[in-house]
């Protein structure tokens, strides 16, 4: 079954080093549509990105930093990124190497069909 | 000292549960070897979990190397095992004075003046605590990043474990930090200024409030990242609507960088690259 979501995913897991992305309901983690690639498990990596995105985005409201936009974590052997807006969240996982200017571009482009 | 070691070391090898594992871990850490102190010390920990001068050990250990945390486990247990104990009151003291929790450290330090009212170095702490309480001495102050520095010895170290004078905290970003509306701030494992500051637009500083609030976004990369199997997290980045921030472990804490939103990412990396370094530098060298 096809989401509105499927074209904005077709776009994003063809970028170099991309290894999955989804879109995560930001309140409870639970995956809405995923491409990922085989040996990425979506529903862990839906739960984890979908808190942390929460945590910083309340943790940046409380702060008096405003709404939190684009985020993203750096780790020794990737990257995650996410951008949420109404209640969902897209969520990138890639590779050290990947384009990372390039993905936010996109993710930020395609977060106007979450309005 | 060298013999001390090997005769202790084959005596710990002929009967592991001796207690020779005490004195060998204190020469140790005499000499500088704080792994292997460390191992001695966990190691006796393990067989005599319930001996209090092993906690003490410990705690020694932990704080030549810089691990408060550990040493505060280790005092806390120690207390458990024997409540009041001087010792660990004393080293509570310190640990809360230097993290600006004045209530607490004086609350140990009383304890441990009561106990032995002859130690110079607690009464020394007790009078500097008393006169920064004072009016005059809070002027200007908020209480949760007031940091006093012990006196030297304090902790029962050879070498002081802590070598940045808490004057220059506040200022020790300065160099690094450009623009109007950038800050940094060195956080401690619990969420606590350890140094910089962060004024907002009304020019109150309000460091530690934001530092309450982004450390917990650091720990919870800690906990994605062990189930997501990529390795140690190094940085976080995430734009708001009013400033950029970026994040990145920096030993037990982490250090907190925040920019106008106007600032390109690409920079902000960079001033949080030269903000861990220069935090580094101050730390180690107190400089």
């Amino acid at each position: 079954m096809s989401t509105p979501f499927g074209a904005i995913l077709d776009g994003l897991i063809r970028h170099r080093g991309v290894t999955g992305c989804l879109v995560v309901d930001e309140r409870d983690g639970v995956p809405v549509d995923v491409q990922v690639q085989v040996g990425l498990d979506a529903s862990v990596l839906a739960a984890l990105a979908a808190s942390l995105y929460r945590r910083a985005r309340r943790s940046a409201t409380t702060a008096g930093f405003g709404e939190a936009g684009f985020f993203e974590l750096v780790a020794e052997q990737g990257r995650i990124c996410a951008a949420g807006r109404n209640g969902l969240v897209l969520v990138v996982a890639a590779e050290p190497r990947a384009n990372v200017g390039l993905i936010r571009v996109d993710m930020l482009k395609a977060l106007e069909a979450f309005a | 000292m060298t013999d001390d070691i090997r005769t202790l070391s084959e005596a710990l090898a002929r009967d592991p549960a001796s207690a020779a594992f005490l004195r060998l871990g204190e020469l140790l850490r005499q000499r500088g070897e704080m792994d292997l102190a460390s191992r001695v010390a966990f190691r006796g920990l393990e067989r005599h979990p319930r001996r209090v001068d092993a906690h003490e050990l410990v705690a020694r250990i932990a704080i030549d190397r810089g691990d408060v945390e550990r040493a505060r486990v280790a005092w806390e247990a120690v207390l458990m095992l024997a409540p009041g104990h001087p010792g660990a009151q004393k080293g509570l003291g310190f640990l809360c004075y230097r993290q600006g929790d004045v209530d607490a450290a004086q609350r140990h330090l009383e304890a441990a003046w009561k106990a032995d009212a002859s130690d110079q170095s607690v009464s020394a702490a007790l009078r500097n605590l008393r006169s920064a309480a004072s009016p005059a001495g809070t002027a200007g102050q908020g209480r949760a990043t007031r940091v006093i520095t012990p006196p030297v010895g304090a902790l029962q170290s050879p070498v002081p474990p802590f070598a940045p004078r808490a004057a220059d905290a506040k200022t020790v970003f300065a160099p690094v930090l450009g623009g109007p509306g950038e800050s940094a701030l060195l956080l401690d494992a619990d969420g606590y200024v350890l140094a910089g500051q962060h004024v907002n637009a009304a020019g109150e500083e309000v460091g530690a409030s934001i530092g309450a609030q982004l450390s917990g976004v650091g720990q919870e990369a800690d906990r994605a990242m062990r189930h997501l199997g990529l390795g140690a997290w190094t940085q976080v980045v995430f734009e708001a609507d009013l400033a950029s921030i970026a994040m990145a472990p920096a030993g037990s804490g982490v250090i907190l960088v925040a920019v106008p939103r106007t600032t390109p990412l690409g920079f902000l990396r960079r001033v949080l690259t030269r903000a861990l370094e220069r935090a580094t530098q101050w730390l180690e060298r107190g400089v």
